[in-house]
């Protein structure tokens, strides 16, 4: 299931793929608009320095092929091929970004996406529409960013001012108008016609292309040429250092605030309008990869796949099974489809054959997710112990540690008094250790210095680097008169875990949760307790089910964590 | 009425084990090639599919069971499809084809009637673990099925003298030709109710894989019904 990001969500590519040979799709369309998706490399100072590094349809690779364009397939408008490790080290940064050919505005798209495949999977989502933006003509889609280890960012930032303004907001004024981009680029710099995307003959940029015979949109024809002391201001917030605040950054416009209504997406061959945020994967719009026949995205790399060629056992020749050599017993009437095949299955016999697919997956991170309810720490790396639930570890490897963490005297009598106590066990030295309670859903979180509030008893470990304390949540309607939560902040790895697969539902100002389901929230929300349900639960002399509703208010970006499980 | 459920229908058979889903395992059964499963793992069967609790050469090899109720498998043999399942647990296939593989007592669900196989207790450790732990070492040419709470994990011990421990309640199988032995990590801490909770691991050491579980609840379903 591949993870959903929202606007402003980040995640190091690490924990959501073990390759760093990765296929980049972008899904972006609306009624009669064409779109250019390219891909900017730029520098420690978010420059675009080497002008080898804007990849786009007339530069479809960088110099070293660390980043290519592979063109639309597999229901994507324009796909990259990113070979992480590739990428030369003054390179620190990817933005993919879309603008669109021609006139028109970003409101108008249909519901799109980007996306991230590694190994014939998809591991990434982030997916837009066009009420999250309004008369923009350029758009930053995502991020893949260095910081100590590539990161993915999904950024969703529009400009006004269309590829230019993009241009400018990367390089500067520098030699614009003799940007080997700018040629050829449609709208570039001081380019004044429309030149058709096809139009490839790198002349000088202002030879002024002809009105474009070939457009058959209206706009075109009117010579939308706005000369170069015209053009539409640049964005008008460039660019604020996306990665380094808390948690979002991006300015949002709210839901419903769109000034444009969308038009009617009559035409759209990906159809059916759809809530901005975390459709059900397995209804599968746009023909993903998973679809039964649909065609792969190249699955170059793939890291574990389950067919992969079988190495050999311990040591045995790898004879086909032997055992199904009885002829076929004469069928009674009405039985004979119960043949048993001869033969090996697909991805070859044997133990390590079979369970190839459920490998560990090695990499140099602190903390790896190993599947949906697994995780694996190694203390090596980092050097710090981790506080872990007693009696969560399930295996581990080299020399580790482990040993009774005291709440102290302080914590004990808050833990009683509140509920929120947490039986910690401290692991250290060196090696790695494997993670898990219950077979419960764990989902590590890395903290950059912002805050999570989180119940005790969905905490399965933390960096020690963290800190934590105890919040009181108040409210009328609650038995014993408040809520308890930990609160956790600082810079760290936090492990939650959810029985189920979790809702993540962004904070918007009708948002609430039942407090025995909701597991974890940003700890920059407001939490209101929502009064209506006590009313009932007087009107009636039982119990009536559902006890007290929180209602979380707090600024765009906030998200709440609830698991399909009432404890 | 039945549209949405039409999705759950069998696929066809390819191989003598399958999965259905990933808590479900199908058995091609064919007279003569009879199998053993865990008692009271059927959930379904199609056709002509025979069963035989405790039967008596089960009961010579695993006399080393106690468990004071005859042995925990059934002898199924028949023509037909075998539906097993341990309670919602994933169901892991595996088609040993000369390889041998050990495994926890609890976490094996079926395997072929004409695998070598044999019952041993684990050395050093059955005192520790409340449930007395017990393995099956099962090789041959043929197929396997074990279940595993919640998708398993597979490591490589990595050869050498490094020492790969694992909480015994969360163990599934691993390579016979490991070295296990017990490892205490009791301190004085734990007997006054401070312990980290870890107070015995198996300790695994040579060139294998041990397989592990994402729970630590190892309670044996099939034995609680009965």
């Amino acid at each position: 299931m591949p993870r959903e990001f929202q606007r402003g969500h980040k995640a190091r590519i690490s924990d959501l793929t073990a390759g760093t040979d990765l296929y980049v799709g972008v899904q972006i369309s609306a009624p009669g608009l064409s779109f250019d998706i390219s891909c900017f490399g730029l520098d420690a100072d978010e420059r675009l320095s080497d002008d080898r590094y804007f990849v786009f349809f007339n530069q479809p690779k960088s110099p070293e092929e660390s980043v290519q364009l592979l063109g639309a397939q597999a229901g994507d408008t324009e796909s990259f091929r990113i070979t992480l490790d590739r990428i030369p080290a003054q390179i620190q940064k990817l933005s993919f970004t879309a603008t669109i050919d021609g006139a028109g505005q970003m409101s108008q798209i249909a519901p799109g996406y980007l996306r991230i495949v590694a190994g014939g999977e998809e591991v990434a989502r982030y997916a837009f529409n066009g009420s999250e933006f309004t008369t923009e003509r350029a758009v930053m889609l995502g991020d893949f960013y260095l910081k100590d280890v590539w990161r993915f960012a999904a950024v969703g930032q529009g400009f006004d001012g269309g590829l230019e303004a993009l241009l400018k907001n990367f390089g500067g004024e520098v030699a614009e108008e003799e940007a080997p981009a700018a040629p050829s680029q449609p709208q570039a710099g001081a380019s004044p016609g429309f030149a058709p995307p096809a139009f490839g003959a790198p002349g000088p940029a202002p030879v002024p292309a002809p009105a474009a015979p070939q457009q058959p949109q209206p706009a075109a024809a009117q010579g939308f040429a706005p000369p170069p002391g015209a053009t539409p201001p640049p964005a008008p917030a460039p660019a604020p250092s996306v990665h380094g605040a808390p948690t979002i950054v991006a300015p949002l416009t709210p839901p419903g605030g769109v000034h444009v209504p969308p038009p009617a997406p009559a035409p759209a061959p990906y159809g059916q309008p759809q809530p901005p945020y975390g459709q059900p994967p397995q209804q599968q719009p746009y023909g993903q990869p998973a679809a039964p026949g649909a065609p792969m995205p190249p699955g170059y790399g793939q890291p574990q796949a389950p067919q992969a060629p079988m190495p050999p056992g311990y040591g045995q020749q790898p004879t086909p099974p032997g055992y199904g050599q009885q002829p076929p017993f004469g069928q009674a009437p009405g039985q004979q489809a119960y043949g048993v095949p001869q033969g090996a299955p697909q991805g070859g016999a044997g133990v390590t054959a079979a369970l190839q697919q459920f490998k560990e997956t090695p990499t140099g991170q602190r903390w790896t997710q190993q599947n949906r309810k697994l995780v694996r720490v190694d203390l090596g790396v980092g050097g710090q112990p981790v506080l872990a639930r007693q009696g969560s570890m399930v295996l581990y490897q080299g020399k580790v540690d482990f040993s009774y963490k005291g709440a102290g005297f302080a914590g004990r009598i808050v833990g009683n008094a509140t509920g929120q106590e947490m039986q910690l066990m401290r692991c250290t030295g060196q090696g790695q250790v494997f993670l898990a309670e219950n077979s419960t859903m764990l989902h590590p979180i890395e903290l950059q210095g912002d805050g999570i509030c989180v119940s005790a008893e969905n905490v399965l470990a933390f960096d020690e680097s963290l800190q934590y304390e105890v919040r009181r949540v108040e409210g009328h309607g609650i038995p014993g008169g408040a809520l308890f939560t930990m609160q956790f902040t600082g810079t760290g790895t936090i492990v939650v875990k959810t029985h189920g697969v979790p809702v993540v539902l962004p904070v918007t100002p009708t948002t609430f949760a039942d407090c025995n389901a909701v597991v974890a929230w940003s700890a920059a929300s407001q939490v209101v307790v929502s009064s209506q349900v006590r009313m009932r639960r007087n009107a009636y002399p039982g119990d009536t089910g559902e006890s007290v509703n929180l209602q979380f208010r707090g600024a765009p970006g906030n998200f709440i964590v609830v698991q399909p499980y009432e404890v | 009425m039945n549209q949405p459920l039409a999705g759950y229908a069998p696929a066809p058979v390819t191989a003598r084990m399958e999965n259905h889903g990933n808590h479900m395992l199908k058995v091609a059964m064919q007279t003569g090639n009879d199998l053993f499963a865990r008692v009271g793992s059927m959930v379904a069967y199609e056709g002509f599919v025979q069963y035989e609790p405790n039967p008596p050469a089960v009961r010579q090899i695993a006399r080393d069971w106690m468990t004071g109720e005859g042995a925990p498998l059934m002898k199924c043999s028949g023509d037909g499809l075998l539906y097993l399942a341990d309670y919602g647990a994933n169901v892991v296939v595996i088609n040993l084809n000369g390889d041998g593989i050990s495994v926890n007592a609890t976490n094996l669900l079926a395997f072929d009637a004409h695998l070598t196989w044999g019952v041993e207790r684990v050395k050093g450790l059955a005192k520790f673990a409340g449930q007395g732990l017990w393995n099956t070492k099962i090789s041959g040419q043929g197929w396997v099925a074990l279940t595993s709470r919640g998708k398993p994990i597979v490591v490589d011990c990595g050869g050498g003298e490094d020492e790969t421990y694992v909480d015994p309640d969360a163990l599934v199988a691993w390579s016979p030709n490991l070295k296990v032995k017990g490892k205490r990590s009791f301190k004085a801490q734990s007997l006054i109710g401070r312990g980290s909770g870890e107070a015995y691991q198996m300790a695994f050491s040579g060139q294998g894989i041990v397989v592990v579980q994402p729970s630590e609840d190892s309670t044996d379903r099939l034995r609680i019904r009965g």
